[in-house]
C-alpha cells in the first residue's frame, strides 16, 4: 500500500468524526501550548540574566586574582599562588586561554582643566586589550609608540568635581574635614566625548593631609573612550603596564614617610605577594563554556580564578530547576492530550471494527491496518502540534506585550531592549512539533496493535 | 487460464470447531469438498447448518480446526496472516449479504479500494474502478456514498469491488438477504453473467432455492456436512 494513499485515507477517517477529532486535536493543542509557553517563562528568565551578565562583564573573560583562594561555599582554602611573570606565562600556556594580560592597579587623584577626581589607573599589556574585548565607543588604541596615553571607562568622568567648590568648602569648615569633603561634594560628570583627547595630570599625594597641596606628577593623554555597555571597566582608565609601574614609582618618592610607613613589607615567604605582583590577571577564552572550563582549570592550578560564567552557571542552574517544574506542568496537560489520542483511537477501533474487517476481507496486510491508525493518532498529534505551537507564540507574544506594560520600565540595559516575559527559540517550536507528533504516534501504538490484529470474520460479523 | 481441467478449490477432512461456553460446537465436520473451475457452485442450508463458516474456511478468512484447503495447488493453512491478505488481494473477491461498503468513501473509491492496497497508482485505480462501474448500470453514481445509495445498488457497488482485481474466486455470503425479490433476481441475473463472461469461479452460501437455482451445482448442507457428496 503506498503510503500517500495511507496518509490521505488516514486524513480522511479523521475528518469523518469532525467533533470528535477536533476535541481531541484541542487537548493537544493546549497541551503542546502549555508545555512551550511553560518553558519559554524559564527561558526568558534565563535569557535576561545571561544579558544582565554580559552587561556586568565579558562571559568568556576569566579573571585571576591575587590573595586567598575559596572552595565553592566560599570558605577561605590558603593563599593564590603570587601573580608575577611566571603566572602570566603558566596561564597563558593553558589550554583554552585566547589572550592574556597581567593587570597592575594603582589609584590616584587626576586634574583636568577645573575638575579634579580620583582615578582607577590599571596598567595592562596594551597589545592584548582588543583580544580581551575591550571595545572602544571612541578614540583609539593604545599603540607602542603613546607615551602616558589611557583609555578611560565610560563614567570615568563622573568622578571628577568642581576645584573651585572645594576650595569654598574648605575655606569654611577649615582643615579637619578636609578628608570628608571628597566625598561630600557633589560630582559633577564630564562627558566622555569631552575629555577625549585631554590631557589628565595626576597628582602627587598632598602633603599633611591638605588636598589642595599637591603638585602635577605626570600627563596622561585620553586616546580612547571604553563601550557604553561595558559596566564593569566604566569607572577604570587602562594605560601600559610598565609606565603605570613608573607612574607607582614617582608617586611613592612624593609620599610622606609616615604614609610610607604603613605599607607591609614582607619577603620571606615565597608564597606572599611581592610589592610588584600583579593584582590581577585577566584571561580571555574562546567562548562561555571554556571559560568555565579553564576558571576550574586554574582553580586546580592553584589561582584564586573567578568568571562571570561561573556566576552564570549558578543561576542556570537554578532557572534549569524551574524549567523543569514548569516544563513538568505543562507535561502533565500533554499527557493527558496523550490520554485523549488514545481513548479517541479506540473509541474509533470500536466504531469501525466492521469497516477494519472488511479492509483486510479485501485484502489489507496488517502492517497496513496498523500504520493507517498510527497515522491517523500521528496526524492528530502533527495538527494539534502544529496549532499549540502557533498559539504558544502568541500567548508569548501577547504576555511580553502586557509583561511590559505591568512591569512598567523598560529593560535593565536601557531603552532599546525589552525585558522578556517568555522566550520560544525555533529549537523549542521544533522540539515541541517533534514532541507532540511523537505523543500521537505512541498514544496510537495501541490501537493500532488491536486494529491489526482484529480478526476478519469476527470483525465483519458484528452487528450494528 | 493455467491448469483449467483442475479444481481451483479442494478440502480434505475440513473441520471446523467452536467452544461456545461449555459446549464444543462442529460448525464443519469432515468436508470434502471440490469446487470446479469456472463454475457457479452454491453451499444451501438453513441458517446454523455451517455454511458462512465453511465459506470463511474455503476463503482463508478463518483456519480449520482440522484439514485442509487447497486453492490452486496453495494450503490456506500453512500462510501466515500476511501471506494470505496478500493472496485474497490476488486470488479472491468477496460479496457480503449486508454489502460491507465503507461509509466514508464514494462508489468508486470503495471499488478501488482492493486495488489501494495492491498498490496501484491512483490513476489506473480510478480507470479500472469507473470501467466496471459503467458496465454495472453505476456511471451516474460514481461519487455518491453507500448512504446515498439504495440496496441494490449498493449490492452492485460490492460486486464491482469483489470483480476488480480479476479474482479467480468470487466469494458471496447470502448477497440477496437484504434485497426485495425483484431487486434480488436483478443482482443475481448481473452476478451471473459477470462471472460467466470474465471466467471467475463464484462460491456462493444461501437460504434462498431461487437463489441457487442459478447455480450450476448445488451442495446441501446441514450439521456441518455436505449431503450431497462433493
Amino acid at each position: 500500500m503506498n503510503k500517500w494513499d495511507i496518509l490521505k485515507l488516514a486524513y480522511r477517517n479523521l475528518w469523518r468524526r469532525k467533533g470528535r477529532t477536533i476535541l481531541t486535536t484541542l487537548g493537544v493543542v493546549i497541551g503542546t501550548a502549555s508545555i512551550v509557553v511553560m518553558l519559554s517563562l524559564g527561558l526568558a528568565i534565563t535569557e535576561n540574566q545571561r544579558k544582565n551578565m554580559e552587561r556586568w562583564g565579558n562571559l568568556n573573560i576569566v579573571r585571576v586574582m591575587a590573595g586567598m583562594r575559596f572552595d565553592d561555599k566560599g570558605q577561605p582554602i590558603g593563599a593564590g599562588k603570587p601573580l608575577n611573570d611566571e603566572a602570566v606565562a603558566e596561564i597563558r600556556s593553558m589550554q583554552g586561554v585566547v589572550a592574556v594580560s597581567p593587570a597592575y592597579v594603582f589609584g590616584g587623584e587626576v586634574r583636568m582643566e577645573r575638575k579634579r577626581g580620583y582615578i582607577q589607573l590599571v596598567g595592562i599589556d596594551p597589545s592584548q586589550m582588543q583580544a580581551l574585548e575591550f571595545k572602544l565607543s571612541q578614540g583609539r588604541y593604545i599603540t607602542p609608540e603613546d607615551k602616558n596615553a589611557i583609555i578611560i571607562g565610560y563614567r570615568v568622568g563622573n568622578n571628577l568635581r568642581d576645584e573651585r567648590e572645594l576650595r569654598r568648602m574648605m575655606a569654611s569648615k577649615g582643615r579637619a574635614i578636609s578628608t570628608k569633603i571628597m566625598s561630600v561634594s557633589r560630582p559633577q560628570p564630564v562627558e566622555p566625548a569631552e575629555l577625549l583627547g585631554k590631557r589628565l595630570s595626576l597628582l602627587s599625594s598632598p602633603s599633611e593631609g591638605n588636598p589642595m597641596d599637591v603638585r602635577p606628577l605626570v600627563n596622561l593623554e585620553v586616546v580612547g573612550v571604553l563601550d557604553e555597555k561595558d559596566m564593569q571597566r566604566a569607572y577604570e582608565a587602562y594605560c601600559s603596564i610598565d609606565e603605570l609601574k613608573q607612574i607607582k614609582k614617582m608617586f611613592e618618592k612624593t609620599m610622606q614617610p609616615a604614609q610610607k610607613s604603613g605599607i607591609p613589607r614582607q619577603r620571606n615567604d615565597p608564597n606572599q605577594p611581592g610589592p610588584d605582583d600583579y593584582q590581577y590577571i585577566m584571561v580571555r577564552a574562546s567562548d562561555v563554556g571554556e571559560a568555565k572550563r579553564l576558571s576550574d582549570a586554574l582553580k586546580r592550578a592553584g589561582y584564586n580564578a573567578w568568571s562571570m560564567a561561573d556566576s552564570l552557571e549558578g543561576i542556570e542552574k537554578q532557572t534549569r530547576t524551574m524549567r523543569a517544574i514548569l516544563g513538568g506542568i505543562g507535561g502533565i496537560s500533554l499527557f493527558v492530550a496523550a490520554l485523549g489520542i488514545a481513548n479517541t483511537m479506540v473509541m474509533s477501533i470500536y466504531e469501525r471494527t466492521r469497516e477494519i474487517g472488511i479492509m483486510k476481507v479485501i485484502g489489507a496486510a496488517v502492517a497496513d491496518i496498523r500504520i493507517l491508525f498510527l497515522s491517523e493518532a500521528s496526524l492528530i498529534g502533527l495538527i494539534g502540534g502544529t496549532l499549540g505551537v502557533g498559539l504558544s507564540y502568541v500567548i508569548s507574544y501577547v504576555m511580553n506585550d502586557l509583561g511590559l506594560r505591568f512591569i512598567g520600565m523598560p529593560g535593565p540595559a536601557g531603552p532599546g531592549e525589552k525585558i522578556m516575559v517568555s522566550l520560544i527559540p525555533p529549537w523549542l517550536a521544533i522540539a515541541a512539533l517533534g514532541f507532540a507528533i511523537a505523543v500521537g504516534l505512541i498514544s496510537g501504538v495501541y490501537p493500532a496493535n488491536r486494529a491489526a490484529r482484529l480478526r476478519p470474520v469476527k470483525a465483519i460479523r458484528m452487528d450494528y | 487460464m493455467e491448469n483449467s481441467g483442475k479444481p481451483v478449490i479442494q478440502t480434505r477432512s475440513l473441520t471446523k470447531k467452536y467452544r461456545l461456553g461449555q459446549e464444543i460446537v462442529v460448525a464443519v465436520n469432515e468436508v470434502n469438498l471440490t469446487i470446479p473451475r469456472g463454475k457457479f457452485v452454491c453451499i444451501m442450508g438453513v441458517s446454523g447448518s455451517g455454511k458462512s463458516t465453511l465459506l470463511h474456511l474455503l476463503a482463508g478468512l478463518d483456519r480449520p480446526t482440522k484439514g485442509e484447503v487447497d486453492f490452486e495447488g496453495y494450503n490456506l493453512s500453512a500462510m501466515s496472516e500476511n501471506q494470505m491478505a496478500a493472496f485474497r488481494r490476488k486470488y479472491m473477491g468477496f460479496i457480503f449479504q449486508t454489502y460491507n461498503l465503507i461509509p466514508a468513501l464514494s462508489a468508486l473509491e470503495n471499488v478501488a479500494l482492493p486495488l489501494l492496497f495492491a498498490g496501484v497508482p491512483q490513476k489506473e485505480r480510478d480507470k479500472r474502478a469507473r470501467e466496471l462501474l459503467v458496465q454495472l448500470g453505476l456511471g451516474d453514481r460514481l461519487k455518491n456514498r453507500p448512504s446515498q445509495l439504495s440496496g441494490g445498488q449498493q449490492q452492485r457497488v460490492a460486486i464491482a469491488r469483489a470483480l476488480i482485481n480479476h479474482p479467480r474466486v468470487v466469494f458471496a455470503d447470502e448477497p440477496t438477504g437484504n434485497l426485495d425479490s425483484h431487486t434480488s433476481k436483478e443482482v443475481m441475473e448481473l452476478l451471473t453473467r459477470l462471472v460467466y463472461e470474465r471466467g471467475h469461479t463464484l462460491v456462493m452460501v444461501t437460504h434462498d432455492p431461487n437463489v441457487a437455482s442459478y447455480a450450476d451445482f448445488v451442495f446441501h448442507m446441514r450439521d456441518g456436512q455436505i449431503l450431497n457428496g462433493g
